[in-house]
């Protein structure tokens, strides 16, 4: 249960709210690269924390991202003629280069200087990894750029996906640390999903479906431990990061590529459900390449030419309830993604957490939200800068392993539990 | 498996063709597509959980300091017990011989306290509180209460949080490791303790 006030503390993220303020601080995913694949091509509309922005590469191949729409006359941007190193609107010639600074209003004498007072609104986006990365706060406040390894890994060794979610973040990203759902809702998936299937850890979920959790605050989020009996009296130790506010990585299985998410606030009542796939130390192969196209492991399928997940509210997500009778999923819906993602969508567009009733194994949730609310306040009242914008906060992994009983996960799997440049993950 | 693009609105009619007429959606709140803000508004309002009987054990002294800073907070049917004489509790103690009293230092009776009890919460800032630890979980297991172990860290010390944790972790099905005292209020608030 959470009190309505700081429901919506934690909820609303437009601008000038404490939430959006502090998503403000982080370099935030506002697209994959391949949106803006080539110099002078197409403009592409985005809208992030409630801003609706207009994303372009200009002909030297700067990325600009920018208020959408032409100071003038309020025409959206998306319009515009990408060229010569600036974006111009078609309705009477007004140009922006990639800061959002009007270069040129053709109506004007040259010489008036007048386009020097006119600027849009523009926020740096930067290339890291195959994501474009965005900044929306004040200048003095930019953290380094972001390290997370599945962006820093070569390009061969990594893929990222974006897709439409449509809810608030925050039940979106609860669900990326709520790690008791797993035995339910994905146990389908265990056996089957090609990104998933094989490894041995999988044999210790299928046979000890009552986990003991453990939850441990980090300087950057939270490690979330889940138990499970392994053999002879020994622990299967799974552990999920969270940086806050909003990514989290699964635990990994066998050789397959690790995974995670970041949750990034469209308005309150959307998000983009970020998704990647990397291998430490190898490329992926083309089969792993393909499944994650497919919409296998934590990737979707789309309804072409969009990010709208094929399955989606407007066709029940494709509920089949004969798979779901025969327990080929346990919810009916074909995906990992997308098994999250219906029954997130279902609890509305921000969900009344007033009205919930929290379990004990609920407890990677309320800590979670327990840091944010410390760290919104914090910022809010005493422009304290929240955890998880600094590099040793962004160079973590999640973690599988065997432990012994005695041995408590933090000590025993903390270099495990950090990213380290050309090691293998930890996994069973 | 993966769903044909093109064949995606065949599949659909399908599915939905199975349903028969009565099943098929034909207004938004029987559909997925209800899950809007202005649906939300007919969610039927009512009570939908009985007041749950919470119990939260104190197991070392700065356990109790903690824990005594909220107990005058308005809860729904919460008891706060500290735990004394760790010293005297060993794994073998009987439940009726487990020496604990309320916040106002009058005795209390484990056995009573847990009985009818939905959730316990053990606190502990040390590792000096294992044997009472086994013993409450131990008679949590036997009762089916859910038991929680919730280690408030002191110090910059690894070593002193190890123990506290080792010392729960045993007999505990979700172990918390705080940094903050600020969690025990955040964390019972949100149990509906």
């Amino acid at each position: 249960m959470l009190r309505k006030e700081i429901n919506e503390l934690l909820t609303e993220t437009d601008a000038g709210k404490p939430m959006g303020d502090m998503f403000r601080q982080y370099w935030i995913p506002a697209l994959l690269a391949s949106e803006l694949p080539e110099d002078d091509c197409p403009p592409t509309r985005v809208k992030l924390l409630g801003e609706r922005l207009i994303a372009f590469r200009d002909s030297k191949g700067r990325y600009g991202l920018m208020d959408e729409f032409c100071a003038h006359r309020g025409v959206s941007l998306w319009f515009g003629r990408n060229e010569e190193d600036g974006l111009r609107c078609p309705y009477h010639g007004w140009k922006y280069d990639y800061t959002g600074q009007c270069i040129e209003v053709p109506s004007e004498p040259e010489e008036s200087g007048f386009c020097a007072k006119i600027k849009l609104k523009g926020y740096p986006l930067i290339k890291v990894g195959d994501v474009l990365w965005t900044h929306m706060g004040e200048k003095e406040d930019r953290p380094p750029a972001p390290i997370w390894e599945f962006a820093t890994v070569p390009p061969e060794q990594t893929y990222s996906s974006k897709r439409w979610q449509e809810c608030n973040w925050l039940q979106a990203m609860e669900g990326g640390i709520d790690s008791s759902h797993v035995s339910f809702l994905h146990s389908g998936g265990l056996k089957t999903d090609p990104l998933f299937r094989g490894a041995k850890g999988n044999t210790y979920n299928e046979n000890d479906k009552k986990p003991v959790f453990e939850v441990v605050e980090s300087d950057g989020g939270l490690h979330i431990g889940a138990r499970r009996n392994a053999e002879e009296g020994h622990y299967y130790w799974r552990v999920t990061p969270w940086i806050m506010p909003s990514f989290t990585m699964v635990p990994p299985r066998g050789d397959h590529p690790m995974h995670g998410h970041f949750w990034i606030p469209i308005d309150d009542h959307n998000c983009w459900a970020w998704s990647f796939d990397y291998h430490p130390t190898r490329a992926l192969s083309p089969t792993e390449r393909q499944a994650m196209e497919d919409g296998y492991g934590v990737h979707n399928q789309y309804v072409p030419g969009t990010f709208r997940p094929l399955q989606n509210k407007d066709n029940d997500y494709l509920m089949d309830r004969e798979a779901q009778k025969r327990g080929d999923s346990y919810s009916g819906i074909w995906g990992i993604a997308m098994q999250d993602a219906s029954l997130q969508e279902s609890m509305g567009p921000i969900v009344d957490r007033t009205k919930e009733n929290l379990v004990s194994t609920d407890n990677g949730i309320i800590m979670a939200r327990h840091r944010l609310r410390k760290a919104v306040v914090a910022l809010r009242d005493k422009g304290v800068q929240p955890p998880g914008r600094t590099p040793e906060h962004q160079l973590v992994r999640s973690a599988a392993r065997v432990l012994p009983p005695e041995e408590p996960f933090g000590d025993a799997m903390k270099d495990d539990l950090t990213a380290r440049p050309g090691v293998k993950q930890t996994s069973v | 498996m993966p769903h044909d693009h093109d064949d995606i609105f065949e599949a659909d009619n399908a599915t939905r063709a199975d349903r028969g007429p009565v099943d098929h959606p034909t207004m938004l709140s029987s559909c997925a597509r209800a899950a809007t803000a202005e649906e939300a508004l007919y969610r039927v309002q009512y009570p939908n959980s009985a007041t749950r009987t919470t119990r939260i054990f104190a197991l070392d002294q700065a356990a109790a300091e903690a824990m005594y800073a909220i107990t005058d907070d308005l809860w729904d049917n919460a008891h706060f017990l500290t735990v004394l004489g760790n010293g005297k509790i060993t794994a073998d103690t009987n439940s009726y011989n487990v020496p604990i009293s309320h916040p106002d230092g009058t005795p209390a009776n484990l056995d009573a306290e847990l009985a009818g009890a939905d959730v316990v919460v053990l606190l502990a800032t040390n590792g000096s509180s294992e044997a009472a630890a086994e013993v409450i979980a131990r008679e949590c297991f036997d009762r089916k209460i859910m038991c929680a172990g919730l280690a408030l860290k002191r110090g910059p010390s690894s070593e002193s949080m190890d123990r506290v944790v080792n010392s729960m972790r045993r007999f505990t099905r979700v172990l918390v490791v705080a940094q903050d005292d600020d969690y025990i209020p955040a964390m019972l608030t949100a149990l509906r303790a």
